[in-house]
């Protein structure tokens, strides 16, 4: 922010401090005050449950033993990590995860890289690649379960027909690749919003100085290599960051398609069969503790690459 | 790229095709499933032969869906629209106020819009029960609210932050007060900001699942994509695809013409949300 004083007209109030000022003392908590409402009903809202999460993990507490409420210890984690679902459940969120970050960023890359060039049909194109976005995700997890995936009237196998004739495969692709059948729909899904932010990236670009590269001779490819690819680096790993937080939770897709059978289930699908069909709320807490800790060291990341292009903004 | 030479032109055109194929073609399907009838649903044609609107008909004489629909387009407004008042106030401090501890706040709004749902499901439904408000609307508002503040945070400070603060000073120089300056000048040139946020907050809300299914339990509260995952046939026999597909284009179309008729505005309130922070 120490850049501030060349550009005084664009943020003021940021060399308020410096000179004295009569309300600056009252001004404080008076400027506070817009965020308070806010920020107190978010923070209630989102730590007292957290703070009982905590509390229960520490608790053996099953509903169908209800006088056997006891403290625990460290029993629960203890459980957690030794369960062989759980071992599971988190190997089978980070492969999620990881798969599903990578490729939809990658995707993300080509599309961002084709839609910043001007070309006739740009915005119809741009638009239709948002949509898969903002389709209601659990709508989105039925289309590729029932109108996609079915072996019997799916998209996929009439293309196969299309292709091949009568004698085509005809796979039942969700009992038969069940975890891709899964990743390849949230990839469809995640795709656009990787696009979105590379896009942005993509046009705070500097163009005179790639155009004096270009004059200097360089070539295309050595532009995208040691220009554009530096440039955007931020912006991806912020996509990627924000794309993981959100994978990381992704409950709707796994529960749609295939009900966390067929070894699809992920950490959250684990908490929520451990809470509403086991009842054993102790270890559905511990497990909840262990997703918050991880998308908190995700987040921190995230947050830093946040506060990083911004700065780089306002420089 | 001035001269777009035959070939480049046909280049575009093929990639054209290939993002249309990856968007759009899935969508159509679906459509094309829900206005089939339940005899031609499995025939693979990809246009429909004939349009019914059976599966239409079917869903909305269904009082569960129906009842889901109007529990999702009255939790979803009334959630947005508390969402947003506070947030308004909150994102204005944020972008145009200078005090100590700015950056920790907007940085624990920002943890709290990444904070797992499926850690708080477990102890909003404890509580929730507890205090008598689980498969309430005011149940599903609560939590809706407390995931769609921080993002209303952020994308209205992103877009506070590119109004004109001259305006603001000038009229702080004629006697207005901060809040009078923030209502009468600043709020109007806002509106824009604050109509795109309004969508994008809907639109999460709207989204959710998680919350719907587990803080539920009979239609009293359920919203529509909670619903749909109860869908079933009309027999026992019968593959619901016609009308989950039905369902599917139902809730999916109000959001679908949002995009359409805000799409410049949507994509920058995405982009700015969560590029600038």
């Amino acid at each position: 922010m120490s850049p501030v004083a060349q550009n005084p007209t664009k943020n003021p109030l940021a060399t308020g401090p410096a000179k004295p000022s009569r309300m600056q003392r009252a001004g404080a908590w008076s400027r506070r005050m817009p965020l308070l409402p806010a920020l107190i009903f978010v923070i209630l809202l989102t730590q007292i449950p957290f703070v009982t999460t905590i509390v229960i993990s520490f608790m053996k507490w099953n509903a169908y033993y209800p006088d056997e409420i006891v403290f625990a210890g460290l029993s629960n984690f203890v459980k957690v990590f030794t369960d062989v679902n759980a071992r599971q459940a988190i190997l089978v969120t980070i492969i999620l995860t990881v798969s599903v970050v990578v490729i939809s960023l990658l995707l993300g890359l080509g599309a961002a890289l084709l839609l910043d060039h001007s070309f006739p049909g740009r915005g119809i194109v741009r638009t239709m690649m948002i949509t898969p976005f903002l389709v209601v995700p659990v709508a989105a997890a039925l289309l590729w379960k029932h109108a996609l995936y079915n072996p019997v009237y799916g998209l996929f196998n009439g293309l196969l027909r299309l292709v091949f004739g009568e004698n085509a495969p005809q796979p039942d692709w969700i009992s038969e690749h069940p975890l891709w059948a899964v990743i390849v729909a949230i990839v469809w899904q995640w795709t656009p919003f990787m696009m979105l932010i590379i896009l942005a990236g993509l046009q705070s670009r500097p163009l005179d100085v790639v155009e004096a590269a270009r004059i200097d001779g360089a070539t295309g490819r050595q532009i995208f290599t040691h220009m554009t690819l530096p440039h955007l680096r931020p912006f991806m790993e912020l996509a990627a960051l924000l794309g993981a937080i959100n994978i990381v939770q992704n409950f709707d897709h796994v529960f749609t398609i295939t009900s966390g059978g067929l070894g699809t289930a992920n950490l959250p699908y684990y908490i929520y069969q451990t809470f509403y069909t086991a009842h054993d709320y102790g270890r559905a807490s511990a497990a909840g503790v262990i997703v918050v800790i991880g998308t908190i060291i995700i987040a921190t990341f995230a947050l830093r690459t946040v506060f990083t292009i911004f700065n780089e903004e306002t420089r | 790229m001035q001269n777009e030479t035959g070939k480049s032109k046909l280049m575009w055109l093929v990639i054209d095709l290939i993002v249309l194929l990856y968007a759009f073609i899935p969508v159509f399907w679906i459509i094309s499933l829900s206005l089939k009838d339940s005899a031609t649903l499995n025939d693979g044609n990809y246009f429909p032969r004939s349009i019914t609107f059976e599966s239409y008909q079917q869903i909305f004489a269904n009082n569960d869906f129906t009842r889901a629909l109007i529990n999702s387009i009255g939790i979803c407004l009334i959630a947005t629209f508390i969402a947003l008042l506070l947030g308004t106030f909150a994102a204005y401090a944020v972008a145009r106020l200078q005090f100590p501890g700015k950056k920790i706040i907007v940085g624990m709004s920002l943890m709290v819009s990444m904070f797992p749902q499926i850690a708080l499901v477990t102890p909003l439904f404890r509580i929730e029960t507890a205090v008598g408000i689980f498969d309430t609307w005011l149940g599903l508002i609560i939590p809706y609210i407390t995931f769609a503040m921080p993002l209303a945070i952020y994308t209205l400070s992103a877009f506070f932050r590119e109004i004109p603060w001259e305006l603001e000073k000038a009229a702080k120089m004629d006697g207005a007060t901060p809040f009078q300056a923030f209502r009468q000048v600043i709020a109007p040139l806002a509106m824009p900001g604050v109509f795109t946020t309004a969508i994008l907050v809907f639109i999460s809300c709207w989204n959710d699942f998680l919350f719907a299914l587990s803080l539920t339990s009979t239609s009293a509260a359920r919203t529509v994509p909670a619903a749909m995952s109860y869908f079933q046939g009309a027999t026992t026999f019968e593959k619901p695809t016609g009308p989950i597909a039905a369902a599917a284009v139902v809730i999916t179309i109000p959001i679908v013409i949002f995009v359409l008729l805000f799409q410049r505005r949507i994509v920058a309130g995405l982009t700015s949300g969560a590029v600038k922070g």
